[in-house]
């Protein structure tokens, strides 16, 4: 009767290793198999402009603005505002009839200068901004790229065409809702 | 005039039901919490156990965890567990993004088990239980230098010796098996719930040592060899 149990219980014990390797191997397998990518789905890290007049309310441009920037390489470039962001060729952008745009930020460069060309069909202005930042790495998982916040620490211009240009908010993240620039142009320009 | 005994009557039955099904609930609970009497000591001894699966994942992917735990005995009924471990990251060539993660901390797990076999005794055990867990952590995160897309700027990205924590919990449900003598084979699934965290200054973490990969499934699983001592 014991030799019966004890074969019995071996048995079992057989079957149970059996069953454990089958769950151990089902549960690494799993594990590995449920992973996921997790990037946001809004990755573009830009910066928000609205251009408005004196009284607050949105101006859109009667001019046309296009922007250019100095390229490490030396070279000026036309940012195109309506598709820069899949494209770092030079792109000559007009942009009229809007009143808020879009611009890239540099990943890590301490101050980007930017220049403002307004031009109608008898002259065009140009005005320099000079941005300075502070650079944040923003990292997500290893299956996203690299990408950067900013936090803008000034910004000074001269005054061609723009009257001013106000920072209303320092940190540039994937939110593309909040503006951190008010632009406001000159009158008669 | 007829409409007053009739609500009367209903409220009594109603509050009668709720007091036997409160008297019932609690009386299941104090059934739940109580030790079965019998002959058998309270104080059952101790166990070691080591984790096969985290061993596994080390060997065949990019993280894992080297785990073991010290778990009391009370009675077969119930096991105050404490798990130690060392979870390790090294994520280093990455095809797409080519960034490089690098982590390795130790990590604890607090909690207790419940038999819930009507057979207290026997060689098989059903678990179900509840664990905290926390581990402080440093991360390497890199990338070899890369040009700005637009500006063409050399840019270096990462950060080193990012201190970050992780506090969460996991429900447990298990079962172990006496092979021989002192040996038992078991397994467990987790889920697991983060209740706080710090990120460090770079956003967010990719593996946290413990817990696996944060934001992918919240499930994960051991399997131990265990040996009673």
């Amino acid at each position: 009767m014991d030799k019966q149990l004890k074969q019995g219980m071996l048995r079992k014990s057989r079957w149970l290793c059996v069953v454990a390797i089958l769950f151990t191997s089902l549960t690494i397998s799993v594990i590995s198999s449920c992973s996921s990518i997790d990037c946001p789905v809004q990755n573009t890290v830009s910066v928000q402009y609205e251009i408005r007049d004196k009284a607050g309310n949105a101006l859109p441009l009667t001019d046309t603005l296009s922007i250019v920037t100095t390229r490490k390489d030396g070279s000026d470039i036309l940012l195109d505002i309506t598709t820069h962001f899949s494209d770092k060729d030079v792109i000559l952008n007009r942009l009229t009839g809007e009143s808020a745009f879009s611009l890239p930020i540099s990943y890590s460069h301490p101050e980007d200068i930017l220049y403002f060309c307004f031009s109608d069909s008898a002259k065009t202005l140009v005005d320099t901004v000079w941005i300075k930042k502070d650079d944040i790495p923003r990292f997500e998982s290893v299956d996203c790229s690299a990408a950067f916040f900013h936090e803008l620490t000034n910004v000074r211009h001269t005054h061609n065409a723009i009257d001013s240009l106000v920072l209303i908010n320092t940190s540039v993240t994937y939110d593309v809702q909040t503006v951190h620039f008010y632009l406001y142009p000159k009158t008669g320009n | 005039m007829m409409s007053k005994p009739f609500i009367s009557i209903s409220i009594r039955k109603l509050v009668i039901s709720l007091l036997l099904l409160i008297s019932a609930s609690a009386s299941a609970q104090l059934k739940f919490f109580s030790i079965q009497k019998d002959s058998i000591p309270f104080f059952r001894g101790f166990a070691v156990s080591f984790d096969v699966v985290g061993l596994a994942m080390m060997e065949l992917s990019d993280y894992g965890q080297y785990e073991g735990a010290l778990r009391i005995n009370l009675h077969d009924e119930w096991f105050p567990i404490v798990e130690l471990g060392y979870g390790k990251a090294s994520h280093t060539d990455d095809p797409v993004t080519q960034i490089r993660y690098e982590t390795a901390a130790p990590y604890f797990r607090i909690g207790i088990d419940k038999n819930l076999l009507k057979e207290k005794h026997g060689p098989y055990r059903l678990y179900a239980g509840l664990r905290y867990a926390f581990t402080s952590y440093k991360v390497d995160v890199s990338r070899d230098t890369f040009d700005d897309p637009v500006w063409l700027w050399d840019t270096s990205f990462g950060v080193k010796d990012d201190q970050c924590s992780y506090h969460w919990l996991e429900i447990a449900l298990g079962a172990d098996a006496t092979i021989w003598g002192p040996l038992h084979l078991g397994w467990s699934v987790r889920y697991k719930r983060r209740i706080a965290h710090n990120d460090g200054t770079i956003g967010r973490t990719w593996y946290v040592p413990g817990f696996g990969v944060d934001g992918d499934t919240r499930l994960g699983g051991t399997f131990n060899v265990i040996i009673d001592i």
